[in-house]
């Protein structure tokens, strides 16, 4: 028990952005939008999110600051493919690399200068408890994200929106014919994705690494949109997803940390494994079962209708 | 006054070769306002970042050697998205065909011979194939998407040039630092200009776009690839493998960043260091995309981004513009491309209210 509880603790830690970030993919994507630029939005919520900790101290106006900054940032993709039809695949690209830039120009004046962890959400007394801090031990994003999958689900499932939401991805001709405004629907997904992804690169400085790194979300949007296909789009899939990843980049870890059997392996393959392990994880997925099947069927496409 | 859109019948061929201006020029002009808002000189980094580097001759061997990587890589990009097939992984073949290159300098160190450098080539063009096989053999056999393998194995390229540079590889005279020795002569690019840095590789890369610009304008490979990107079903009709396709664009692809990856360590770096993997792969995404997926556009777009690098080391000592400025410019020509490509479907018509409801 004394070794599981802290591997627990870790891997929820680590899993928690790319599980936000995913959830808001999924939307999206859900939508009919696939928008390959969570990895961009993520870094500018990062900065945006260590800016907002670094100048009031105050982690959730930095989370806050995170999910704006991330929304605006979906902006720019909403106003490209959705406005102008613009290539989603290329957009979603070009998102990424802008955000690459912009979040290191934010960036450069804040290197090497710390910030404050975002502290647990529950009393000491059960935050820090040897056995119970593997349910209390967390801050608030973790508890956000358990809550968040919870919300996609029951939003998808069962709400009236979240009907409409899907069907403007299934069919948007159909969904438009019949007086759905298709562009509101997605414009307002896109803004949901953005906004979680920036929560989630916000998680980074406040949850992982107190200080800022250039690109230092370091490919997990990336992993995040392959998670999305992982799950094939159901948000409870995410979650088991999303935790597997945790796993791995804990093994990373304790691998860094020395001793035992898994510094035999040369930390190099360690962090090279969680992109190793996406590439399985979607070499497994579409072996089992075709996992196009439950796939949006106009995602990426862009919507045209005949006026 | 309204505007509204009107589909154009045939897309304009006049738009698909200005939009890529217009977007340069209004990047240009966006940006200045842009990073004057934000505190930093605006004209000044526009004009350092985008002039400078043509107006300074001192300059131009720069020029040269930044686009000679971005062309060639971006020569096999454009081939590949022409057929619909999206390697963004670029970046990691590159790396590991600079791998391969190093591989056979370090074997051969302490021979000579005229045969080295050519199979440094051969290697490196290798090497970016079989690295780009692996998102191939993923999509043609488990419709796994490429996307996302390819990018992954970039990231996981990266973390091979630290395994292989930190232990077996490592320079033994490097006094601890993670790099290789130094290559030998036998094994370095030669420059072509006496004095210069410009190398062999800028002859093969505006090379290597011309004859990519012949083979996809006159041949049936050509063809094959512009029918499957642009109509898969007639493809299939007329009997294209789309299968066949996705190997080809692949191999060539990465076989192209491989060759870019060999060219980059056996000229400017001589030796591999960690900092090897410099972006080109990703950059040669947004030249492939500015030079509409022609061949020879991508000269031109090549060079458009190796202006930027340039000027943005030139903005960084000058005025002190972070090199970070450089990427943000990128991406704006890549935002301001993909929204003009409206332009090309579409054309924009005035309407004056209800009075001339004829027009629309």
């Amino acid at each position: 028990m004394e070794i599981i509880i802290p591997i627990i603790v870790t891997l929820v830690f680590a899993a928690t952005p790319i599980l936000l970030a995913a959830l808001g993919e999924l939307v999206v994507e859900k939508s009919g939008v696939l928008n390959l630029g969570v990895e961009g939005m993520m870094l500018v919520g990062a900065i945006a999110g260590f800016a907002g900790q670094f100048y009031t101290g105050n982690p959730y106006f930095a989370l806050l600051c995170g999910a704006m900054a991330g929304a605006a940032t979906s902006i720019i993709f909403g106003f490209l493919t959705l406005s102008l039809s613009a290539n989603q695949t290329a957009t979603g690209l070009a998102l990424t690399i802008f955000g690459t830039g912009f979040s290191a120009l934010a960036g450069a004046p804040f290197s090497a200068r710390p910030i404050q962890l975002m502290g647990p959400l529950f009393p000491a007394e059960l935050a820090s408890h040897p056995v119970l801090r593997v349910v209390f031990g967390y801050s608030a994003p973790v508890y956000f994200s358990f809550f968040m999958v919870f919300a996609v689900w029951y939003f998808l499932e069962k709400t009236r929106p979240g009907l409409i939401l899907r069907a403007v991805g299934e069919n948007d001709l159909s969904a438009h014919s019949i007086g759905y405004s298709v562009k509101l629907v997605r414009y307002l997904a896109v803004l949901f994705g953005g906004a979680m992804a920036g929560i989630a690169g916000a998680c980074f400085p406040l949850l992982l690494t107190p200080q800022w790194a250039e690109r230092m979300t370091a490919g997990r949007g990336w992993i995040a949109v392959a998670l999305v296909v992982f799950a094939s789009w159901r948000p409870f899939r995410l979650l088991g997803g999303a935790y597997l990843f945790g796993l791995v980049m804990t093994m990373e870890l304790y691998a860094k940390a020395g001793g035992g059997p898994l510094s035999a392996i040369p930390s190099e393959l360690w962090a090279a494994l969680p992109y190793l392990a996406t590439i399985i994880v979607l070499v497994l997925i579409s072996i089992r079962r075709d996992a196009s099947t439950n796939a949006p069927a106009c995602l990426g496409k862009p919507f045209l209708p005949t006026n | 006054m309204l505007f509204r859109l009107e589909k154009r019948r045939e897309p304009s061929q006049l738009m698909r070769y200005l939009t890529p201006v217009a977007a340069v020029v209004l990047t240009m002009v966006v940006g200045a306002i842009i990073f004057s808002l934000i505190g930093y000189d605006g004209i000044g980094a526009v004009r350092e970042i985008f002039l400078t580097p043509l107006t300074n001759s001192y300059k131009w061997q720069d020029l040269g050697v930044k686009a000679a990587p971005l062309i060639i890589i971006g020569v096999g990009l454009s081939i590949a998205y022409r057929a619909n097939v999206w390697n963004i992984g670029a970046e990691g073949q590159y790396v590991v065909g600079g791998l391969a290159g190093t591989w056979v300098a370090l074997a051969t160190h302490g021979l000579n011979g005229p045969w080295i450098l050519p199979l440094m080539v051969l290697a490196g063009v290798l090497g970016g194939m079989a690295y780009a096989a692996i998102p191939a053999l993923l999509r043609t056999r488990l419709n796994v998407n490429e996307i996302l393998t390819s990018l992954m194995l970039t990231y996981a390229s990266v973390q091979l040039i630290y395994y292989l540079i930190r232990a077996p590889w490592k320079d033994p005279m490097g006094m601890g630092f993670p790099q290789t020795r130094l290559f030998a002569e036998a094994a370095r690019l030669p420059t072509i200009l006496p004095g210069t840095i410009v190398h062999l590789g800028v002859p093969i890369a505006v090379l290597v776009a011309l004859v990519a610009w012949f083979i996809m304008s006159r041949s049936v490979f050509g063809y094959q690839m512009r029918v499957v990107g642009t109509a898969p079903h007639a493809a299939r009709y007329g009997g294209f493998s789309e299968n066949k396709t996705i190997w080809l664009a692949m191999l060539v692809s990465g076989g192209l960043a491989g060759l870019a990856g060999v060219l980059e360590v056996a000229g400017p770096f001589q030796r591999m260091v960690p900092g090897f993997p410099t972006n080109y792969g990703f950059t040669a995404i947004i030249v492939a995309f500015l030079g509409r997926l022609n061949p020879l556009g991508v000269i031109f777009a090549g060079l458009v981004m190796a202006i930027t690098f340039v000027g943005g080391e030139v903005a960084q000592t000058t005025i002190g513009l972070p090199n970070a400025a450089t990427g943000i410019f990128q991406a704006m020509v890549l935002f301001f491309l993909l929204g003009g490509d409206l332009l090309v479907r579409y054309r924009v018509r005035r309407v004056h209210g209800a009075a001339a409801p004829g027009t629309a």
